[in-house]
């Protein structure tokens, strides 16, 4: 052992980081693959089971539905509109918060973490109290005619504070870890500050910013509580794919409700697939870019 | 090309701890300078305000006549190279190369084509012919310090700044390199400042040391002339191992036998 | 190539929007009934019947809108700013707190339409499972060890509050008046309820479709629909020797009807309900009709004969009731305690 380390003093071998037997590992991995079956994939497989238990007609005559449909294009359209300003807004916080001191810089990134800590349920009620009728706005909102919660606005909004951490989860440790001296290399060489961001920082974090992009999608897709709060389940109207999928439940529409599930797991499916694609096809700039040197 | 650099008074405090106290220190154009201090010294914060990546709380940073304050990074036109090189991990050796010049507004920047011709020259300065398509994490350390040196070149720059420049690499390494960063220095006459806490390479590189303590400067002048009249008591401890070496080297010569270490 | 991706998401945004938008503009005029739980099934059917009648009397095209949930926690989006036009709940209790807490309709709602606006009243009844395994027969079974009862939450379902009522007047009957055993009896009911969901449909679905408990306490009209939705050979129904004359009342809410300019047709949408037309389909939805002349008997032999107490004159009334057992630190917060 230690004289095939001293011939490979710099290549990384993780499997001898640990002195486990065999046995144990074996019992370990067993362990953690029937977990994630029993937890992860046999569930997973149910939805698909269910959706298809009246054959594939019944399946598909549920996407025919205006209810379903509307469900799924309010869905794609709070994703559209709320992924990409998580992005945007997750890399400026990520930016300051990794490259720059200022006051406050804790308290910003306490505010960052905090949809994570608290209910999607809370998340939901804070509109409620700031633009509900009878919240602080809702009086003015009422006067000028302007509906927020009940209505697409109050989603989006949800859906946006509910996720908001997606992005910038990902990316401060990086960016954080990676520091600030390519960043100051380039400002030497006469680069402006707009120039640096867009062909050192951004390149450099991509991978984690599409990384977070991908779950900050799938959860944009996928919550619940927070938008069940502030969405009036109106159908055809502000009903998500999650919520709608709790309405053809509801309905005894079994069928229906596990077609929508399936569809919406399908979506988070091809949302991993598409990250795991990327990770193989890049795999070699991406250990470039990682490794510190 | 080369300017001559005066540092006026400079002073720099980090929340309480102060950094610079009042440091002033002339170079001559072409000048080869090494400021040496143990840590926590204030040499590197020294570099970084003449860099302008600090923003001194007080004093003043001349190149030539011109007060630096009223330049911008782009226009200080200032060769840094950090310790830990800070090559753009994601870039090929020859964009790393190219990059000041790339990142000129359209009016000032070369052709694409003049670009790769003063590259490649450069490159062939510092002895890396051949490896322009490599990523950072496939060189050397040595390789990537040759890198950087070749990327802050390129900018043309009045002043050339080095931040511990030889920390990061091995012993054997170090000789090489300290050999020929002489040689490129007397070549290309860049004004040049470089940090070190090696007393030995700022004596062996230097044509003049500033030695710092406490965000003071203590002591400035030749190698000679440290050795001979240590300023303070502090230089004469700091500089005690080098006096011994020196003395050491005076007695190999003689013809008698000395215990080997 | 990412600047067009980019672009190509932006517009494929815009253009989501605007069909969506174009979606709402077809309709001529969309009219926004919220509800309770249990009349999704009656709505459909009513709905579609009322856009008809309008159309042929007006030529206009109006769409209806449904939004259901746990009669409670609608109101309160009601009161929270969901533009309803008309609130179908199932207690007026529910009504009021609306007319208390917004001025978006008079105090006096219940006055608007016959019935004291209930245009269709129900009742409270059991589901048991086929073959009635428990052999539960009265409330006086709910109480007994063993037996799993499912009811939603007082506090956000209005069918739960009926349940609560109707088992709460049984246990007063049965203890002779004595207020504090009708407690422990109410008391001793909940401890044998293992989940208490916000709604009426989802506890009939925990029942019905995740197979948990032995009882379901339902509204009648619910645990019809569970035999027609799950198959009579699945699902008995269980007539209790007392339950409550249930009448979920409807209003229009005049303030939002009218900023949508919808007042006409939201007071016609009511009127309607009460038509022979919309008794008729109350009936065949398992509603038992105010005005039983148009119905078909086939659907009208379906309802048993209960003995009923009634929420005024037993009850004094919502507000009281209301006040008396399901206000914060009421009768139900202190005979409450989750078992886990």
């Amino acid at each position: 052992m230690a004289m095939s380390d001293r011939f490979l003093p710099l290549s990384h071998h993780p499997e001898r980081a640990t002195s486990e037997t065999a046995p144990t590992k074996a019992v370990l991995i067993a362990v953690a693959g029937l977990f994630l079956g029993a937890i992860l994939f046999f569930p997973l497989v149910t939805v698909f089971i269910e959706a298809l238990r009246k054959g594939w007609g019944t399946l598909f005559g549920t996407f025919a539905d205006p209810d379903t449909l509307a469900a799924i294009r309010l869905t794609l359209l709070v994703a559209a509109i709320a992924v990409p300003f998580n992005a945007a807004v997750g890399l400026a916080a990520s930016w300051a918060i990794a490259k720059f001191e200022f006051r406050g810089k804790n308290l910003l990134l306490t505010l960052i973490d905090l949809p994570f800590s608290i209910s999607p349920v809370i998340s939901g009620l804070v509109y409620v109290l700031l633009f509900g009728a009878q919240g602080w706005l809702g009086p003015w909102l009422d006067q000028h005619n302007i509906h927020i919660i009940f209505a697409v606005p109050g989603i989006v909004l949800a859906t946006v504070l509910v996720t908001f951490p997606f992005v910038a989860r990902e990316l401060i440790p990086l960016m954080q870890s990676q520091g600030t001296s390519e960043e100051e290399a380039a400002l030497m060489l006469g680069a402006s500050g707009w120039y640096t961001f867009l062909k050192v920082t951004l390149p450099n974090v991509k991978w984690a910013l599409l990384y977070g992009v991908l779950l900050c999608n799938a959860r944009a897709m996928g919550e619940f509580g927070a938008v069940s709060v502030v969405s009036g389940h109106i159908r055809g109207l502000t009903n998500t794919m999650p919520l709608h999928i709790e309405i053809l439940y509801n309905d005894y529409n079994f069928v229906g409700a596990f077609a929508v599930a399936s569809l919406l797991a399908g979506l988070a499916l091809v949302t991993l697939l598409a990250k795991t694609f990327l990770e193989w096809r890049f795999a070699g700039e991406l250990a470039a870019t990682s490794r510190r040197h | 090309m080369s300017v001559p650099v005066r540092v006026r008074n400079l002073e720099k405090t980090f929340g309480r701890y102060p950094a610079l106290k009042g440091v002033s220190l002339d170079v001559e154009a072409g000048e080869l300078v090494a400021l040496l201090g143990p840590s926590g010294s204030g040499k590197t914060t020294l570099l970084r305000a003449i860099a302008g990546l600090e923003q001194p709380d007080a004093g003043q940073v001349l190149f030539g006549d011109i007060d630096a304050n009223t330049l911008s990074l782009r226009e200080r036109r200032i060769g840094f190279v950090f310790q830990q090189y800070a090559l753009f991990r994601h870039m090929r050796v020859i964009d790393n190369i190219a990059f000041g010049l790339r990142a000129r507004p359209r009016s000032s920047r070369p052709s694409e084509a003049a670009i790769k011709s003063k590259v490649l020259e450069l490159l062939h300065l510092v002895q890396l012919d051949g490896l322009e398509a490599r990523y950072p994490a496939q060189l050397s350390g040595g390789q990537r310090q040759r890198v950087a040196l070749a990327r802050a070149l390129a900018i043309e720059p009045r002043v050339l700044l080095l931040d511990e420049p030889f920390g990061a690499l091995d012993a054997r390494v170090r000789k090489d390199l300290r050999k020929w960063l002489r040689e490129l220095h007397q070549r290309t006459g860049h004004t040049t400042l470089f940090v070190t806490h090696d007393q030995d390479e700022a004596f062996e590189l230097a044509d003049r040391i500033a030695i710092l303590d406490q965000g003071r400067i203590e002591q400035v002048g030749t190698a000679a002339e440290i050795l001979e009249r240590p300023a303070t008591p502090f230089i004469d401890s700091f500089i005690e191992g080098i006096a011994r070496r020196e003395a050491q080297a005076r007695d190999r010569t003689k013809p008698h036998v000395v215990a080997s270490r | 190539m990412r600047l067009l991706t980019r672009r190509s998401l932006a517009l494929g945004a815009a253009a989501l929007f605007l069909s969506f938008e174009a979606a709402q503009a077809l309709a001529d005029r969309t009219l926004l009934n919220v509800s309770y739980d249990p009349t999704r099934e009656f709505y459909k059917d009513f709905n579609a019947a009322f856009a008809a009648d309008w159309k042929a009397k007006t030529g206009e095209t109006v769409t209806i809108e449904q939004s259901h949930g746990g009669s409670g926690k609608q109101a309160r989006a009601v009161i929270d700013g969901l533009q309803a036009d008309v609130v179908t709940l199932a207690l007026a209790g529910d009504i009021d707190q609306i007319a208390a807490k917004t001025d978006k309709l008079p105090k006096d709602w219940a006055s608007k339409l016959p019935n004291n606006s209930a245009p269709y009243t129900s009742t409270i009844v059991f589901v048991v499972r086929k073959g009635n395994p428990k052999g539960i027969k009265d409330w006086n079974d709910l109480v007994k060890d063993g037996v799993q009862v499912i009811t939603p939450n007082p506090k956000t379902s209005g069918g739960a509050r009926w349940n609560y009522l109707a088992a709460w007047a049984y246990a007063e009957k049965a203890t002779g008046g004595d207020e504090a055993k009708t407690k422990q009896w109410v008391a001793d009911l909940y401890r044998n309820v293992p989940v208490l969901d916000t709604g009426a449909r989802g506890s009939t679905t925990t029942f019905a479709q995740r197979g948990i408990g032995d009882v379901l306490i339902s509204w009648e009209n619910e645990a019809f629909l569970v035999q027609k939705e799950f198959g009579a050979d699945n699902f008995d129904i269980v007539v209790p020797s007392l339950s409550i004359k249930a009448e979920p009342p409807v209003a229009v809410v005049e303030g939002n009807a009218k900023a949508k300019g919808n007042l006409d047709v939201a007071e016609a949408y009511l009127k309607f309900l009460y038509s022979p037309e919309g008794q008729k389909l109350a009936a065949r939805n398992f509603f038992r009709p105010v005005d039983p002349s148009s119905a078909d008997p086939a659907d009208l032999a379906r309802f048993p004969k209960i003995d009923l107490v009634s929420i005024d004159k037993d009850f004094g009334g919502w507000t009281k009731a209301q006040n008396e057992f399901f206000a914060d630190g009421a009768i139900f917060d202190q005979i409450y305690k989750p078992t886990n």
